[in-house]
């Protein structure tokens, strides 16, 4: 009895004291303070010296916290209990959470430096006239090869990975969108296609490709190609910048038919409870030395275009992570499918993956 | 004969450097200067020292220990309380029901846990974070507590209860003097498991945490998108060197205590 007492004295103990350090290292931080802005963000997807700038610019405080999907991240704000003041959803979660009313219109008036965003990336279908949401972090869906596997074949097109020769050398995102997208593509039709007769051809497209296709894998596909275990990922453009900046022997390509052009946007959720000092955070991102900072930092491609005069000519130059005007044109966003319609891209995903070689 | 001790031995080595080979791998290039995981370029401190400038990492890794302790410790308290009850439970009926209930709230997935949680703390209007971390944890390990306690209090000898109550023992006597002494090594092991669980939960906590309050899990978690950089491996490796002094003091704090004593009973 005697020895259980003591131990939980100790336990008792060492939790106050760490508590009395935590609460030290809180408020020598200045989370305790009334002025704060909640940010609810991806994982490292900002630079974290910037948020201490805009602490000092501004005298708010941010508390900064992270999720892993923009499903968890709608669950958590649909149901408050933390009020976020800024989200940073992808497009189709932005469409969503308008839907359910989840967000609060963007004051434009209050976001002059609004006006460095590049046009092209401004009133896309997911958010006309970007009531809602400002442009974070843009990119593409594309195809990152080995050179080292692969040695001088050319891949340009989705067309190249039907190619005999790259048997069981492809890795696949596990999504139905991007791939069902890729089949379409690869037809010359479009990713937000709504004919059947289209979505089945383009999915037996595909279950032909099954020979040449190793894996379809979820954020595996980092790993896998980070150590050269297969020829092709098919990925979204950040993982490809990210991965080519440690590795030499890696190339991306948007095919020349045609691919998914994606956003992250900064929102406004409703549980907002500063919605003031949100949209002054959405301004100090959007001043181009600083969009130019985080960009470096983060390595996804900018929408600012005025960030790009404080960037490295090496990385804007870079086509396959700012591609021109001409190849834009033959991006495309992800509309909003409509609930039957998007179970039946599931239904032929789930039956393309069920395909046997 | 000697053949045959030999293989066994084989056979437990290759699953210790199955198990800790990931670790090492892990530790071994928090030391990298190079930045990623598959080329070792040079021999560097930076990490650590990058880890150690990191204040918001550090008060999310102590937010953790705190959480872990404390729910740990609470968890003990209730589930041994638990324990003794569907253990002296009259009706064999009653019994099974309960154990049953406990069964089934360690087979159910965390996601629904942590959903489900989630949705009541919102709805009695409880402000995600610290409290609502701790009581979920509170929650999903006192189950673990109870099945860790429980075969201990059945294997007791119930002559034990009857002797020392006939010798004049009042119920708390039997409790703090027979009952309790005789179940703590169920006790610690009870304690420890909830201090895992807590340590490594992600799929509760995430839906619980909020206000600026986080727990690791969470936020490795949520650096899956953009890969995990290296200060994360050199955490993983002080935790890791941490729980290995924890686990050698407390082997050697049971080594010492360790008496002959068949029956038990101690003071």
């Amino acid at each position: 009895m005697k020895k259980l007492i003591q131990a939980l004295a100790a336990v008792l103990i060492v939790s106050f004291a760490l508590l009395y350090i935590v609460s030290g290292l809180n408020s020598s931080q200045g989370y305790t303070s009334g002025n704060t802005l909640t940010i609810f963000n991806w994982g490292d997807y900002i630079d974290a010296d910037l948020v201490d700038k805009f602490e000092q610019e501004t005298g708010i405080k941010v508390i900064y916290e992270t999720f892993d999907s923009n499903e968890a991240m709608m669950t958590k704000i649909e149901q408050g209990g933390t009020a976020y003041d800024i989200a940073v959803p992808s497009e189709y979660a932005i469409e969503k959470m308008k839907e359910e009313n989840l967000l609060l219109p963007v004051d434009h008036s209050k976001i002059p430096n609004l006006k460095y965003i590049d046009p092209r990336f401004m009133d896309l279908p997911f958010d006309p006239e970007n009531e809602f949401s400002i442009p974070y972090f843009w990119g593409t869906v594309g195809i990152l090869y080995n050179t080292d596997i692969l040695g001088d074949k050319k891949i340009t097109s989705w067309n190249d990975l039907w190619d005999p020769e790259l048997k069981n050398q492809i890795l696949l995102i596990d999504g139905a969108r991007e791939v069902m997208g890729m089949g379409l593509n690869s037809l010359h039709y479009s990713l937000n296609d709504k004919n059947k007769d289209h979505l089945i051809e383009a999915k037996e497209k595909l279950d032909r490709l099954t020979p040449n296709i190793k894996a379809i894998v979820g954020d595996e596909i980092r790993m896998l190609m980070e150590n050269d275990e297969a020829g092709i990922g098919v990925v979204w453009s950040g993982t490809a910048q990210e991965l080519m900046w440690e590795k030499d022997n890696l190339e991306y390509v948007v095919p020349e038919e045609g691919s998914n052009l994606w956003f992250d946007n900064m929102v406004i959720p409703k549980t907002a409870q500063n919605p003031e000092a949100a949209h002054q955070f959405m301004n100090f991102i959007l001043d181009p030395e600083n969009a130019a900072q985080n960009t470096e930092y983060v390595g996804y491609s900018t929408p600012n275009k005025e960030a790009l005069k404080y960037m490295d000519e090496e990385t804007i130059s870079d086509e396959r992570f700012y591609p021109d005007e001409e190849m834009t044109a033959r991006l495309e966003v992800y509309e909003n499918l409509g609930k039957r319609m998007l179970a039946y891209y599931n239904e032929l995903f789930l039956e393309f993956k069920m395909h046997k070689k | 004969m000697k053949n045959n001790r030999k293989w066994p031995a084989v056979y437990l080595a290759l699953i210790f450097i199955i198990l800790y080979a990931p670790i090492f791998y892990l530790i071994f290039y928090s030391f990298n200067s190079g930045g990623t995981m598959y080329q070792f370029e040079g021999f560097t401190l930076d990490w650590y020292r990058e880890l150690f400038a990191d204040t918001r990492l550090l008060i999310i890794v102590l937010n953790t220990v705190i959480i872990a302790l404390l729910s740990a410790a609470i968890s003990t308290i209730i589930g041994v309380a638990g324990a003794l009850a569907i253990a002296y439970a009259r009706k064999r009926r009653v019994k099974n029901t309960l154990l049953s209930l406990n069964n089934v709230l360690i087979v159910s997935p965390d996601v629904i846990i942590g959903a489900s949680f989630l949705i009541l703390f919102t709805m009695i209007g409880l402000k995600l974070g610290f409290v609502s971390v701790l009581l979920a944890h509170i929650a999903f390990s006192v189950p673990i507590v109870v099945l860790m306690v429980l075969p201990k209090i059945e294997e007791m000898n119930t002559s034990m209860i009857y002797a020392a109550m006939d010798l004049g023992a009042s119920r708390l006597d039997v409790l703090t003097k027979v009952i309790l002494p005789y179940i703590t090594p169920g006790i610690f092991a009870g304690f420890f498991m909830a201090l895992t669980y807590s340590l490594d939960d992600f799929a509760v906590t995430f839906f619980v945490t909020g206000n600026g309050f986080t727990t690791l899990s969470v936020e490795i978690y949520s650096l899956a998108r953009r890969g995990v950089s290296l200060n994360i491996n050199a955490l993983s490796a002080l935790l890791f060197l941490f729980t290995i002094i924890l686990v050698t003091g407390y082997y050697f704090i049971t080594k010492r205590n360790e008496k002959p004593n068949g029956m038990g009973v101690r003071q």
